[in-house]
């Protein structure tokens, strides 16, 4: 995102290097005056005491980098979208974040047929919307079919088609229950319902269904959900300012939260730069802030705001290896990148407490996760020269290793959107040329990525991303040669048997038995790490607040996102350091 | 002077065709599928292929290139630039909320640095102090190496988060605006007042000057009635000539101190790659830019008589 300011910046420095002293000098002469009043300005919040009671009222200021680009909760894929979302709109049901059982929230129970194609929901009886119009059976089917089949005629896209393949459609069945169906088994659906992350399945009231997409943008209080909080006010590119719900009664069991949310307002401000998100934190004109830079965490902890944060459930932020162009098509190649290169470092050098090097492709919170630093996930730079030697890769004259006349140049494709990527990357790509392996990086914005993956299968070796979803049938979603194809698996990929990888990634499907799921998803991450190697897993990201100790109770679930309803501001204002 | 003015509206319209045209050849042909870019990138390869065609169809995008470009070319013709992607909202509506905006923070930044400009320049030229001469003149060149990002920074530290005078973001009122205005005033009066600078010094050499001096006129005199109404015109035009520099400077400025406005929309849908909103935003800045010139281009010739015979005489090129 930075792209057009820097190159705006840079076409400013042709006239800079005129009189670069004098600029030079006035900008020592504003870093010593500001310097000086930081020193005097003293060390700003202390943390509040008065935890335990929770207090009613207040308004939580809560700033983000991203803002919503469209009050409508099905239909965002950023960040802020989701989280704000996710309190105006619930979900049938609620992932606990620890474990990832799958709990009631609007629907009490479920069953499923045995062949996992049928999903029935009793609903949660006495739920409505805060438009008054009852949250009923109608009301989830007229749901899930505009949200995964769209609705061109009202400029709806299908935004849940991703979430839910194979849909054939919602049965109506009495006033609280309904049936889901699907075309082949679809172990995932009990988890996708209580999906928080990007265009999530969160219910709009249908008055608000009716409406073309660009209506719901043009008035947000008309985009109506279940939630504990409704829409009071949205500026694009600004903020979002989301208001307590009168009534609201049914927030997930397992939160233990009864009635209403506490606080009566919450103001979501878009700030996109980093140092004004910390320095509006630390001047008390915001309370908490996302999207804190790693570096600013020391800092605020040590002038007493408190930092939580969860990884972003889901896989790993990973290397994907394309098994079918060279050199990453030689199982050799791939395996002495899994070994060449130091975790500790990385810790060391890059992450922050916040942040843990991966263990496997799949991020522990993750139901059926296995670890593998003893296997393949570790660092041995003598085992990975030696796998390289016995596969015939000879140093080259400038020290990468060559063979039948091509250099074991590794081009790899990353997304710049995480403050962690280029340093990680560039830490592991310094390990690597110690084992003659030049790997060659390309970290760019989001849309640069997406078109570059485009051309993925053809042109890159490695492609680094990472997927949030907090269900292990994450891995067939993104790793099986019929649907993300993550690796490139196909008749061109040596030594790799398609099929056998196929049936191994879609078995997690086909079982919620929780011993038989994880020992699916056991076998696929074998395969994927060890059998095949086809991934590097490199580290967990993770969704970092900053918040003044005064707030307490901001919830992160199993997607990572933030729920509010029961949050609350502490006997707190008195305590913010004055201006 | 009809041939004239034909030839300026001539290359307004060009301008405003080719940065359409340019900007439909980059977005909907080049890079990537720009179904592609509407969906999470993580589950791009997971999306089946109907349902890509079913978005395709519904923004036209299957459609033959030649005729998606005609089809968008007569819409917009009519001020229809499309639905925005990321929002599903009018591109026109989308532009037209923040415009004014991104205006209150231009021409407010304008007429600050046109102030700081005159002030540097009268300073600079007036006094008889060497040492605070040379460090006047010298301000013009620090104002423009300085970049927006840095002094918007440096601004919010001081002012906002450590003495509190004003809020760091927000637009709540004249107190919002001071810090935005003073970041993205000080590279635009930089120019302003280089210029100024040089001829205040150039029309305080010239006869006139030595004529009203002999007359007895003194320094204020000389000043206020001659050379600054003489030296005013080339800054006046050079002030119109920076909107490129506030619209540049907006982009930064909006982002810094988080407002809403063209620059950030602009920022925005540039990183999301919402095809329809970059194009209609390309559009309405080539438009302005075109305008602006265009006014300057037909108002000049009403100012300098010496114009006004080019103009009649050639019918075209001035």
């Amino acid at each position: 995102m930075s792209d057009l300011r820097s190159s705006i910046e840079q076409s400013d420095s042709a006239q800079r290097r005129r009189w670069p002293w004098i600029a030079g000098a006035l900008a020592l002469v504003a870093i010593v005056v500001i310097g000086v009043v930081v020193a005097r300005g003293g060390s700003g919040d202390t943390a509040a005491g008065g935890d335990g009671t929770p207090v009613r009222g207040g308004t939580l200021n809560f700033s983000l980098i991203d803002y919503q680009r469209s009050p409508d909760p099905q239909w965002g894929t950023n960040y802020a979208e989701s989280l704000i979302a996710g309190n105006v709109t619930d979900k049938l049901l609620w992932q606990d974040p620890k474990t990832g059982d799958v709990t009631p929230w609007l629907a009490e129970s479920w069953t499923y047929n045995p062949a996992l194609t049928e999903f029935t929901f009793k609903l949660h009886k006495g739920v409505t919307f805060s438009d008054g119009l009852p949250f009923d059976a109608q009301a989830v089917k007229l749901n899930f079919d505009q949200y995964i089949k769209g609705d061109p005629a009202l400029g709806i896209t299908p935004n849940g088609a991703p979430l839910f393949p194979g849909y054939v459609g919602t049965d109506v069945i009495d006033d609280h229950t309904v049936r889901l169906r699907f075309e082949r088994p679809l172990a995932s659906a009990l988890q996708a319902v209580s999906f928080t992350a990007n265009a999530g399945p969160g219910f709009l009231s249908p008055n608000t269904l009716r409406l073309s997409a660009e209506q719901r943008s043009a008035d947000a209080t008309k985009v109506v959900g279940t939630g504990p909080f409704v829409y009071e006010s949205w500026k694009p590119q600004v903020e979002t300012v989301l208001a307590r719900r009168k009534g609201y009664d049914w927030a997930p069991p397992a939160l233990k939260h009864k009635g209403e949310a506490y606080l009566d307002r919450i103001v979501f401000r878009s700030i996109p730069e980093a140092s004004v998100r910390t320095g509006s934190l630390t001047s008390g004109a915001i309370d908490a802030t996302l999207d804190v830079g790693t570096t600013d965490e020391k800092a605020l902890i040590a002038q007493g705001y408190k930092i939580i944060y969860r990884p972003v459930s889901g896989t790993a932020i990973y290397f994907n290896f394309n098994s079918q162009l060279f050199p990453t098509n030689d199982i050799a190649v791939r395996k002495a990148i899994q070994l060449g290169w130091n975790r500790d470092s990385l810790t060391k050098t890059v992450l922050t407490p916040s942040y843990s090097v991966a263990s496997s492709v799949l991020q522990p919170s993750v139901p059926g996760y296995a670890d593998y630093r003893g296997s393949v996930v570790r660092f041995d730079r003598d085992k990975a020269a030696q796998i390289l030697d016995a596969a015939g890769w000879k140093p080259g004259p400038d020290g990468i290793r060559v063979k039948g006349g091509k250099r074991l140049e590794v081009k790899l494709l990353g997304i710049n959107n995480l403050v962690v990527n280029t340093p990680a990357y560039e830490s592991i790509q310094q390990d690597l040329k110690k084992i003659g392996v030049d790997l060659k990086l390309t970290v760019v914005p989001i849309p640069d990525y997406t078109a570059q993956q485009a051309k993925a299968k053809t042109d890159w070796n490695v492609v680094a991303a990472n997927r949030s979803r907090n269900d292990p049938a994450v891995l067939n979603l993104q790793y099986s040669p019929e649907l993300g194809n993550g690796a490139y698996i196909g008749p061109e990929s040596p030594g790799i048997d398609q099929a056998e990888v196929t049936k191994v990634l879609g078995q997690i499907e086909t079982t919620l038995d929780p011993a038989q799921r994880a020992q699916y998803t056991k076998a696929a991450q074998d395969l994927l790490l060890e059998k095949y190697a086809l991934v590097n897993p490199v580290y967990n990201p993770s969704q970092v607040i900053a918040h003044a100790g005064y707030i307490h109770g901001i919830v992160f679930d199993a997607q990572s996102r933030n729920s509010f309803v029961a949050a609350w501001k502490g006997a707190a204002d008195d305590n913010r350091a004055d201006g | 002077m009809v041939g004239y003015v034909a030839g300026k509206v001539g290359r307004a319209v060009f301008v405003a065709w080719a940065a359409f045209t340019v900007t439909f050849v980059l977005l909907f042909v080049l890079p990537a599928d720009p179904v592609d870019l509407l969906f999470d990138p993580a589950t791009i390869n997971t999306i089946p292929p109907e349902v890509k065609e079913q978005v395709s169809d519904n923004y036209g995008f299957n459609q033959p290139v030649v005729l998606q470009y005609f089809s968008r070319l007569w819409q917009a013709l009519q001020g229809d630039f499309g639905n925005s992607v990321q929002s599903g909202k009018s591109v026109t509506t989308s532009i037209g909320e923040v415009v004014p905006h991104t205006l209150v923070l231009a021409f407010g930044a304008l007429f600050l640095a046109i102030i700081i400009a005159f002030v540097i320049a009268v300073v600079a030229t007036s006094t008889r102090n060497q040492w605070l001469r040379g460090f006047v003149e010298a301000l013009p060149t620090a104002a423009v190496s300085v970049p927006v990002f840095l002094s918007g920074i440096l601004l919010l530290q001081l002012f906002a988060f450590r003495l509190g005078w004003f809020p760091a973001f927000g637009d709540d009122g004249w107190r919002s605006l001071v810090l935005p205005l003073v970041a993205l005033a000080i590279p635009v009066a930089g120019p302003i007042a280089q210029l100024l600078v040089r001829s205040f010094g150039t029309e305080l050499q010239s006869g006139y000057v030595t004529t009203s001096r002999a007359k007895g006129a003194d320094r204020t005199q000389i000043f206020t009635r001659d050379v600054f109404r003489n030296a005013s015109l080339p800054a006046l035009t050079i002030a119109g000539v920076t909107f490129g520099n506030l619209i540049a400077g907006s982009v930064i400025t909006e982002t810094v101190f988080a407002r809403t406005g063209v620059g950030r929309l602009t920022q925005s849908a540039i990183s999301t790659l919402d095809v329809p909103l970059v194009q209609g935003l390309v559009v309405f800045v080539a438009v302005t830019f075109a305008v602006i010139n265009l006014a300057v281009d037909l108002v000049y010739p009403l100012l300098d008589p010496r114009l006004r015979a080019v103009a009649a005489s050639t019918g075209g090129r001035a």
